[in-house]
């Protein structure tokens, strides 16, 4: 090979290739197949739920009040979906980028190749990007076929809707996974930083007044859902008393803002930082 | 012979009784924990709720002048609100199971350990409960000991047993829940420990198991206003026990023995896992 | 030739552990043996070598570039890791395929890179398998070939002879050397000697974070002239020889084995010029076998790494 012919690969075409490498690793990895499972389950909470509507013909009622299909899927998709998939997505993808290579000793591999470090990092996640939208968008497609016909419910009048809702969450999907690279790259625990951010700051934090708000992904993210806010509990109620919704550009700005403040800090991270492996 | 033979010998010394080994195990486990800081800030924090108790408590017998030191007095659901698993307690025992069982059995996987623990005088049997015990100590340590302190408090603040005597059941209550969630839930992290050698994966599918059976009773009580679902989420039916435990109303719609067998087909499905996938060696076919 | 590696004062610590204490050292091109015991540091230098540790204190430069956070310079660097990890779902043409283009070679190029570096390894039949069917011998030739497959200048070798069988060991120490004839510098690191002696005659010796002894081993074993010379004599009249050896004065010692005597001498020239007078002479009877236990690395690290 003639290396003075050869340039290096720029940062983008480098992150490019780890993306083609790591792609093939992340969806065919046993963890994928178990992710597929757990989304798996809204599919199939809305397959029996459709079954029991026709098998008794009568509708959903709540209260003796017949609910139509979309408000159903509106319930699916705030408390499965925003509340917990993708957030739980981020955590242990976003937190594992790099340390699965760490922990699987291959990292040395890609650290000493003629790429940035960052590239490596970069790649991982646009791997990541890939594999959970490729993951969690069919899923909400299911459910959507499945519970929007009911009571009434039509298709082609919701399909804008879900549309809306299928890049609201890829959206949540892009963000969590920056913030939880970032945490993956700098924390010592970044698992249980990532549950504790995703499961127990944003919840409470969302419920307190002023600008605290507005360091959570839940923030922006949540004012992108068209559907209404439950009320499946009083921490929900409280929610809607103090939601402060920002507006549509306010909101694509501020995950932008995130992601790109989250992946750069991560790369620097990635860059400086010395990974010893265990003998 | 005057001269000694200085090749091997047997171990002629005191061994302890067969069936012990597990508390090696143990020991060891308790220890290693122990030695990590962070984890000692962890339990600190852990006993946090009981010290906002102990200081209301003191406040209640100390300033018993002023009328409103009387709201700051236990009463039988202070006690039960310390161990959990829901508040800002069930997030400290959610931590402290996620931070020393994920790695309890993945790790030893990870590291090839089981073939050498198995090839020891040491029955499958004994490296379980050895496992299940280092967990369930830690456990116990944040939900049962916190609260036994808080009665002995609570006698002694007020000078008198009056409290204890009209509330006997609140000791075997105490000590039932929380043998009952310790028990309950190391044995789900315990299992999920043993299908996986990473410790960081076991923990996401520990905090799936959690997170989505309750979001999946969310959605089910959003969608029909009816919480006899609650049976599909295992806090839920720590919570619905630990209320009748406790001789509270119930929270949920749920009957109480179907929570409750709820709990023990877990703990036997769990059994059922380990008894699977601990092995010296894998069988492939 | 200007130094492949050039060491200045490097140190590396973690935490309050010392791993490197203000090593000095230049490497020179060809073939460069790194010995030492289990925790000596090697896999410290090497981790500094391939920039995936930051010196804690003094400098240190590759092929004339500081390493750390200059991907640029891995054009050049070849690494085989002592860590048994892969991609095991990845067959080894693959694997070595998909690392060979992150240097910005095409798919096509790639492969042909990837294969090459199979055919040199003796793992062109195993290519199309998954890593994760290779027996020990074959994953370690795998990381050779991944090491090898950009054609770099340097190469750096953790302990690339584990696990493998006699028969691949010879082929990998055949190539070594081969890899050193055509103008490669290569830096092996192992605790196993006889391995390293068989690659090179160029040896760093390490022990406790410190370097031991650079350069030449017959030169590092000429250097240690306090410590006397084993020469064990098998002969047909072995006390007469002893009477004669004891009346010399550089002889320190002499035990007798086996039909074999063992004279410890401070000064090996001159005793072997004797001996040889002897031998010729046949007056003392016939000499059958002369051998020295110490002129052999073994002996000379165990010496060094003692002290």
């Amino acid at each position: 090979m003639n290396r003075e012919r050869v340039n290096a690969p720029s940062m983008f075409a480098s992150a490019a290739r780890i993306f083609e490498l790591s792609l093939g690793q992340m969806l065919w990895s046993r963890r994928s197949v178990f992710l597929g499972i757990l989304l798996g389950g809204p599919v199939l909470l809305a397959a029996i739920v459709r079954v029991v509507v026709e098998m008794y013909a009568r509708g959903f009622r709540i209260n003796g009040a017949s609910v139509a299909g979309p408000a159903v899927f509106g319930l699916i998709i705030w408390l499965l979906y925003i509340r917990f998939i993708v957030p739980i997505l981020g955590v242990f993808f976003g937190t594992s980028l790099i340390a699965d290579e760490v922990e699987d000793k291959t990292i040395t591999y890609l650290f000493t190749r003629p790429i940035p470090r960052s590239a490596v990092l970069l790649g991982k996640y646009l791997a990541y990007v890939v594999c959970t939208v490729l993951l969690v968008l069919p899923s909400v497609i299911l459910v959507f076929f499945l519970i929007v016909p009911m009571g009434g419910g039509s298709i082609a009048r919701e399909f804008p809707s879900l549309v809306t809702d299928l890049a609201m969450l890829a959206l949540g999907l892009v963000a969590y996974g920056a913030v939880f690279a970032l945490v993956g790259t700098r924390m010592k625990r970044p698992l249980i930083t990532g549950l504790v951010f995703a499961f127990g700051w944003e919840p409470a934090v969302l419920l307190f007044p002023g600008y605290l708000r507005r360091l959570t992904v839940a923030y922006y993210l949540q004012a992108l859902v068209k559907h209404e806010m439950p009320q499946d509990s009083a921490t929900s109620v409280l929610l809607q008393l103090f939601h402060e919704v920002p507006s549509v550009a306010t909101s694509l700005l501020g995950l932008a803002v995130i992601v790109g403040l989250s992946l750069w800090s991560a790369g620097r991270a990635v860059e400086n930082r010395e990974y010893v492996l265990e003998q | 012979m005057p001269i000694h033979d200085q090749g091997y010998r047997r171990y002629g010394g005191w061994r302890a009784p067969r069936g012990q080994a597990w508390s090696v195990i143990t020991r060891a486990g308790v220890r290693a924990m122990l030695a990590k800081r962070v984890f000692l800030g962890l339990l600190l924090i852990a006993w946090g709720p009981f010290l906002v108790r102990a200081i209301m408590t003191y406040a209640a017998y100390g300033a018993a002048s002023i009328p409103q030191a009387s709201y700051f007095r236990p009463t039988p659901e202070t006690f039960r609100g310390l161990l959990g698993p829901d508040g800002f307690g069930g997030v400290l025992i959610f931590i402290i199971t996620v931070y020393v069982g994920s790695g309890l059995i993945a790790n030893d996987r990870r590291a090839n350990a089981l073939q050498i623990y198995l090839s020891k005088p040491l029955s499958r049997s004994e490296y379980i409960f050895g496992k299940l015990a280092i967990l369930m100590t830690f456990l116990l340590f944040v939900t049962w000991v916190p609260a036994m302190v808080l009665l002995v408090l609570q006698i002694a603040f007020a000078g008198n047993f009056t409290f204890f005597r009209s509330n006997l059941f609140l000791f075997p209550a105490i000590t039932t829940y929380a043998f009952i969630e310790a028990t309950v839930l190391s044995f789900a992290m315990l299992a999920l420990s043993s299908l996986s050698k990473s410790a960081r994966y076991v923990a996401v599918m520990y905090a799936a198991v959690i997170f989505f059976t309750s979001a999946v009773y969310g959605v089910l009580y959003a969608v029909t206003r009816s919480s006899s679902f609650s049976w599909i989420s295992l806090s839920n039916n720590l919570e619905q026990v630990g209320n009748i435990i406790f001789r509270m109303p119930a929270k949920y719609d749920t009957p109480w023995p179907v929570s409750l067998l709820v709990i023990a087909v877990t703990v036997a499905v769990c059994g059922l896992i380990l008894e699977r996938r601990v092995r010296g060696v894998e069988v492939v076919a | 030739m200007a130094p492949i590696v050039a060491a200045d004062h490097l140190s590396k610590w973690y935490g309050q552990v010392i791993g490197l204490n203000d090593v000095s050292v230049t490497v020179p091109s060809g073939v460069t043996g790194l010995l030492g015991p289990n925790g000596a540091g090697k896999s410290t230098l090497m981790k500094l070598i391939t920039g995936q540790l930051k010196p804690s204190k003094g400098s240190l430069s590759v092929l004339g570039e500081p390493i750390w956070r200059n991907p640029a310079l891995y054009f050049k660097i070849g690494f085989c890791p002592e860590q048994d990890a892969f991609y095991e779902r990845m067959t080894g043409l693959e694997w070595v395929t998909a690392l060979v283009r992150l240097n910005g070679v095409s798919e096509t190029e790639g492969v042909a890179m990837a294969r090459r570096a199979l055919e040199t390894v003796d793992l062109v039949d195993a290519a199309d398998k998954k890593i994760g069917a290779y027996s020990k011998g074959m994953r370690q030739r795998i990381k050779m070939a991944q090491a090898l497959a950009h054609d770099p200048e340097l190469l750096i070798l953790d302990e690339p002879l584990a696990g493998m069988d006699p028969i691949a060991r010879r082929k990998t120490i055949r190539m070594i050397k081969d890899l050193g004839r055509a103008g490669r510098s290569v830096i092996v690191s192992s605790h196993i000697l006889h391995e390293i002696e068989s690659m090179t005659a160029n040896i760093l010796l390490i022990n406790q974070g410190r370097i031991v002894a650079e350069g030449n081993v017959h030169q590092i074993r000429d250097l240690i002239d306090e410590h006397p010379h084993t020469v064990y004599i098998r002969a047909d009249q072995t006390r007469a020889l002893a009477r004669e050896f004891l009346t010399q004065d550089d002889v320190l010692s002499l035990k007798f084995e086996d039909e074999a005597v063992v004279v410890q001498t401070a000064r090996p020239d001159a005793f072997y010029a004797r001996l040889t007078d002897l031998a010729a002479s046949g007056e003392l009877g016939g000499i059958h076998e002369v051998t020295s236990p110490d002129d052999n690395l073994q002996a000379v690290f165990q010496y060094l790494v003692k002290s």
